[in-house]
């Protein structure tokens, strides 16, 4: 009887064994793991994932995250999908050093990873990064000079010194300004702290300081809708020209009313799709090569270097500018 | 420690004014703001324009709202650290709660449903604070979390940035308009006014009635104070009712003026706000302190937030800057009281 119940179990186990490793051969699972869900720049990112889902119904495409900004939470979550056993993960780290050793620990197990926002990370097997930095503030800085018609004084504004990124995009902003003889960069650099109130009382210092300024370049989110109220409760829509990173639905008022002259970005819905395409190019065991289509908007000609760890380093070309006639096609 | 003092005041004089600065420390803040402005104007003579006092009017609305509330509780010898918390949860909850179920909903009752909330919440504060018997740094630290975590989880983590029009209407409001030379408009807000009002109703209450002697007998001494016959308890709940109305005040004005409601906003600008406080005079242990010292100690420190890119200070500088200016001027309103 008791042979025969252990017969039993065991032939049951190795069932029940076989139907995972059965589905988990027709269908490799890929699973997105965002910073923090339910917030807009996410579930535009969970749009791009299902897209892929249903353009690519060779694999099963999820999106999970932690309801709050928490890397515990973010790492937890990633450890759980490593226990399940997916088959590769897409994670846009909250903290790239808090999640080294889970990734670790995940591609020690066989599971692919590709990461984003995270060109840092040392434990994965792709990172994909929208755009190259010093391109994206040439590119905001060459929007801003146009609108100034390359003339005048400007200042530029970051979320904060600290801040590696937006320091790359405004000094390669400053690079840029400089072909234009008649542009003069003032009291550059000013902290935000991401903070829309205090850049709004930052800006209106800066406009009365310098009377005949006539452009900004933000870096953080909420730069252009401080400056923005600045601009627009001085009535200077048509004066001072306003450009900088910013989200399409919370400038909407700002673009209409021409206090923002133009915002820049990268569609997260994009960026999930690509992360997801590269994903699956590693799992079906294919090469990352330079310059290859990933079958994504702004990643058709992907740059493809060493990163810093044994993975590689892929670069789009995925920034977005949109103004008030175009931002309309990017509500998010 | 005197050596300080008197190398700050002369040593003939020295006296005489040390006495006049003791019994009226609100004067020494008088004396560092009007310095400071001084100081500004000398680096660039642009300071002295309308625009600048039209622009350091609005930026103290706030911040000097929450600056009354703390004082209050710190005349009582009590420290208040959840406000922020108060003043966010009421601002994001309200707003969001006209957003969604009575968009026509008439103004003042926006306000006096953010002003009952925080009302609550501070009722909330004070009871604990009287009847576990914690100091209300532990308490108002963890109300802090409590009341944020509230937001953040149940009532929501997504921006408004269209707010209902009536609330946009009135953050645009102006009680003054210029133009500047350069053609731009220069706009003194409405809602500024709010602020010297509640100024004199603080005032009245801690100067003119039996319940502001209680408070500052509190601060002075809570066992004296009892045994005088004063009722701690509703003197607790007073204090954290009055500063967590306050918040919800600061709260939605906030919104108003900022034409958005962002609910990771606000936590984390207490430490300006109690700074600005014991600039005034009041002193951390409790028991002393002025409205006026406290309205000067806010716009002290709003001066100071607002002026350097006007003075010249480099972006990389000014919090140097601005750690120093409070270091310093604690240092001698400290002295000053030792002295």
């Amino acid at each position: 009887m008791k042979k025969f119940l252990l017969a039993a179990s065991v032939a049951g186990v190795a069932l029940a064994g076989a139907a995972v490793e059965l589905s988990a051969q027709t269908k490799p699972t890929i699973a997105t793991v965002v910073k923090i869900s339910g917030i807009p720049w996410f579930s535009r990112m969970e749009v791009g994932v299902k897209a892929f889902g249903s353009a690519n119904p060779d694999v099963q495409a999820s999106q999970s995250g932690p309801a709050t900004a928490d890397a515990a939470q973010q790492l937890k979550i990633i450890e759980d999908l490593t226990a399940r056993r997916v088959n590769a993960l897409a994670v846009v780290p909250m903290d790239p050093s808090v999640v080294e050793g889970a990734l670790k620990r995940a591609m020690d197990r066989g599971i692919i990873v590709v990461t984003h926002e995270a060109d840092n990370q040392r434990n994965t097997n792709a990172d994909v990064e929208a755009f190259d930095n010093a391109a994206y503030g040439a590119a905001l800085n060459e929007r801003l000079a146009k609108c100034m018609g390359g003339q005048g004084k400007w200042t530029s504004f970051v979320g904060s010194l600290g801040s590696r990124t937006h320091i790359q995009w405004v000094d390669a902003g400053a690079a840029n300004a400089k072909k234009y003889s008649g542009m003069t960069l003032v009291d550059e650099k000013n902290e935000s702290f991401d903070d829309a109130n205090k850049t709004y009382e930052k800006a209106k210092e800066i406009l009365r300081k310098h009377p005949d300024i006539r452009g900004f370049q933000g870096s953080a989110g909420n730069d252009v809708l401080g400056i923005g109220r600045a601009i627009e409760e001085a009535g200077l829509q048509d004066k001072v020209c306003l450009v900088g990173t910013g989200l399409p639905n919370p400038s909407a008022q700002y673009l209409e009313s021409g206090a923002i002259d133009a915002i820049g970005f990268w569609d997260p819905r994009d960026a999930g799709m690509a992360m997801n395409s590269v994903a699956k190019i590693l799992l079906e065991k294919k090469p990352l090569a330079d310059g290859m289509d990933l079958g994504v908007k702004g990643y058709e000609k992907v740059t493809v270097k060493k990163g810093p760890g044994q993975g590689q380093l892929i670069i789009g070309n995925a920034m977005v500018i949109a103004d008030k006639a175009t931002y309309k096609d990017h509500l998010f | 420690m005197s050596t300080l003092a008197s190398a700050y005041t002369p040593s003939t004089t020295g006296h005489p004014v040390r006495q006049v600065l003791a019994r009226r420390p609100e004067l020494f803040t008088l004396m560092l703001l009007v310095a400071l402005c001084a100081f500004v104007a000398a680096a660039n003579p642009d300071f002295l324009r309308l625009a600048t006092l039209f622009d350091l009017a609005r930026a103290s609305v706030v911040i000097g709202l929450f600056a009354l509330g703390v004082f209050v509780i710190l005349a009582a010898g009590g420290i208040d650290v959840s406000f922020t918390a108060i003043a966010a949860l009421c601002m994001y909850g309200v707003t969001k709660g006209v957003v969604e179920f009575a968009p026509g909903l008439p103004l003042p009752v926006v306000f006096t449903l953010s002003i009952a909330i925080g009302l609550g919440l501070g009722l909330v504060n004070g009871f604990l604070v009287h009847h576990l018997r914690v100091p209300s740094l532990i308490v108002t630290i963890g109300t802090q979390y409590t009341f944020r975590g509230l937001l953040l989880t149940f009532i929501g983590t997504i921006w408004i940035t269209t707010l209902p029009p009536q609330m946009d209407d009135f953050g645009k409001v102006a009680l003054l308009t210029t133009t500047s030379s350069q053609g731009a408009t220069i706009i003194l807000p409405l809602f500024v006014l709010i602020l010297p009002a509640v100024a004199v109703l603080t005032w009245w209450i801690l100067r003119r009635t039996l319940l502001g002697r209680a408070i500052f007998a509190v601060g002075g001494s809570p066992a004296v104070a009892e045994r005088l016959g004063y009722d701690l308890r509703s003197i607790h709940l007073f204090i954290f009712g009055y500063a967590g109305a306050l918040a919800g005040l600061a709260g939605i004005i906030h919104a108003c003026s900022n034409r958005q409601a962002n609910p990771f906003d606000l936590v984390g600008s207490e430490i300006d706000v109690i700074a600005a406080v014991v600039l005034g005079g009041a002193r951390i242990t409790g028991g002393t302190g002025t409205v006026v010292g406290v309205v000067l100690g806010t716009l002290l420190v709003v001066v100071i937030n607002n002026v350097l890119i006007m003075a010249g200070v480099p972006s990389t500088w000014q919090r140097v800057v601005v750690g120093a200016f409070i270091l310093i001027a604690g240092a001698f309103m400290v002295n000053r009281r030792r002295a």
